[in-house]
């Protein structure tokens, strides 16, 4: 059943050219920024360009943009209609593109992060395998949980529309020092090494990024339930 | 139509819900096993009551009941197909995938897709990308699935002959009587009449979200006209000289109510098909003209409106 329901998400994300080039331009300007950075001599080249390039722009209009391939354009209910119309619980539906959705943003993070981590690797940074280990993971993190979170915002709107309303409202509120902690922008610039939301932790950060993502895809699949 | 709620497959209460400026009113009904018809124009409700009862729209009030369940009711879901105007099918698959899809879903084994197309002449559509369909087409397609389903066993269909393409239009009316014989539930909405009669045994008149007629076919046209008559029949004739003799001759037939002229036809309205047919072949034998065609007429959905009777009647 839960293949049958992923089967049109992932068709979306692999059918046609809007992922591919959503991913490769996202991935060309990263990388760019990463090889500049290097060949600058920047001591701290990789943590500057995963915090102030990947962290705080390419990640989320990645995600914004896998979001919007994997819901075909429309609000996340309307994205499972056609599954619907075959006998499938809307919620499942739903339940079931979100996951897609996080896991190629996921991935796509994961690569991102790691690939930019060992590009503008400089000298102040740590050990270039574990940096891009560890960059993988919170790019992983990262992506997954701005995928439930544009997901939610895929709920509003006729078209989905209210995925624009949440990068909005991540760009704004992630810039603050109190709320950023609700937001996916505040606690991945914290595990990417920038500052961090109410002082909290990278732990802590790593599982708010989870209970966002997690909050978000429930709220997200049963604001679909019919 | 003399099911009792106790046995009907589908039970509607009191059933409330709204979808834009279109409205049901405390509709009850229930329906067995069988082809039906809901007849009346988009805005009096037929497509929202479909989609209410498929579980589409939630009802603000009242219930809905399918084999005994909730109509939201996953193991009910699988049993329900809904081939509205606007069909949707998986867009980023194509048709075959989608059929495949469609079984795994229903939790039924999986059919050659172009056998499951064959049925309504669509085989050569199986390899195509659901997003190059026609509109038409994706609508014959779902209808294709729905009718090719070993789980499928209620269907409902708004519009059945309007958007469908022309393959599966041609065999449609036979399939699902086919279906309605082995015992699913059929139901159409529609606007037109004569799309109700050839489908459906039995027909649900609808105004405005209320129920103003329901009986089997037969009954519900009875009296559709204002004068009492229910059949109307057009002569055709080869000669349109020859309308003003045959309509002289017409009125002196016992069983004609009314005669109107229509360029090279003449129409003539009674009670009893078999008994007008037979007067107007008198007429013409009488008056010596020679006929081109005869026709029965169904009533427009507006003289049906006009002959019914305001009052909401139960199910």
């Amino acid at each position: 059943m839960t293949t049958a329901l992923a089967r049109l998400p992932f068709g979306r994300l692999t059918g046609g050219v809007n992922a591919w080039i959503t991913t490769g331009a996202w991935t060309t300007l990263a990388f760019s920024v990463a090889v500049m950075a290097h060949e600058r001599g920047a001591a701290h080249g990789a943590d500057i360009v995963l915090v102030d390039t990947v962290g705080a722009l390419i990640l989320p209009l990645l995600a914004y943009g896998l979001v919007g391939v994997v819901v075909g354009g429309r609000s996340l209910a309307a994205s499972g209609l056609s599954l619907v119309a075959f006998g499938a619980m809307p919620s499942r539906a739903a339940a079931v593109t979100i996951a897609v959705a996080a896991a190629a943003c996921a991935v796509t993070g994961a690569l991102l992060a790691a690939g930019v981590a060992v590009l503008a690797h400089g000298s102040a940074d740590p050990a270039p395998a574990g940096d891009a280990l560890a960059s993988a993971y919170v790019g992983a993190l990262g992506g997954g949980a701005y995928a439930c979170w544009f997901s939610l915002g895929a709920t509003f709107g006729r078209r989905g529309g209210g995925r624009a309303l949440f990068l909005v409202v991540d760009w704004m509120l992630g810039s603050t020092d109190g709320l950023a902690l609700v937001t996916p922008r505040g606690n991945l610039r914290n595990l990417l090494g920038g500052a961090a939301p109410v002082h909290v932790s990278g732990r802590v950060s790593s599982v708010a990024l989870i209970l966002i993502a997690g909050a978000c895809a429930l709220l997200a699949a049963r604001r679909c339930r019919t | 139509m003399s099911e009792t709620s106790s046995t009907a497959t589908i039970v509607v209460e009191s059933l409330v819900a709204r979808a834009g400026r279109t409205a049901l009113a405390r509709l009850s009904l229930s329906w067995t096993a069988g082809a039906h018809a809901v007849l009346g124009a988009r805005e009096d409700g037929g497509p929202l009551l479909l989609a209410t009862i498929a579980g589409r729209v939630l009802p603000r009030s009242g219930q809905v009941r399918i084999f005994g369940a909730d109509s939201r009711h996953p193991r009910v879901r699988r049993q329900v197909a809904y081939v509205p105007l606007e069909t949707s099918l998986p867009d980023a698959l194509r048709v075959d995938e989608a059929l495949s899809v469609a079984a795994a879903l229903r939790a039924e084994p999986a059919q050659d897709a172009g056998g499951r197309l064959a049925v309504l002449g669509l085989e050569a559509l199986a390899r195509r990308p659901v997003r190059s369909l026609l509109a038409s087409e994706a609508r014959a397609v779902a209808l294709a699935e729905a009718l090719t389903s070993t789980q499928v066993r209620v269907l409902f269909i708004e519009e059945p002959f309007a958007v469908m393409d022309a393959r599966a239009a041609g065999r449609m009316a036979e399939r699902l009587r086919a279906r309605a014989e082995g015992g699913a539930v059929i139901v159409v909405a529609t606007a037109s009449v004569g799309d109700a009669g050839d489908l459906a045994e039995d027909h649900l008149l609808l105004r405005r979200g209320a129920v103003v007629r329901r009986g089997a076919s037969e009954d519900v046209l009875v009296g559709f006209w204002q004068d009492g008559s229910n059949a109307r029949l057009r002569v055709v004739l080869k000669a349109a000289a020859d309308g003003p003799a045959l309509a002289a001759a017409l009125a002196r037939q016992p069983h004609v109510v009314a005669i109107e002229r229509l360029g090279g036809a003449v129409c003539a309205r009674g009670r009893d098909a078999a008994a007008l047919a037979r007067a107007a072949a008198r007429a013409a034998v009488e008056a010596g003209i020679e006929v081109a065609e005869l026709r029965f007429d169904p009533p427009s959905l507006d003289e049906a409106r006009a002959g019914a009777p305001l009052q909401a009647t139960s199910p």
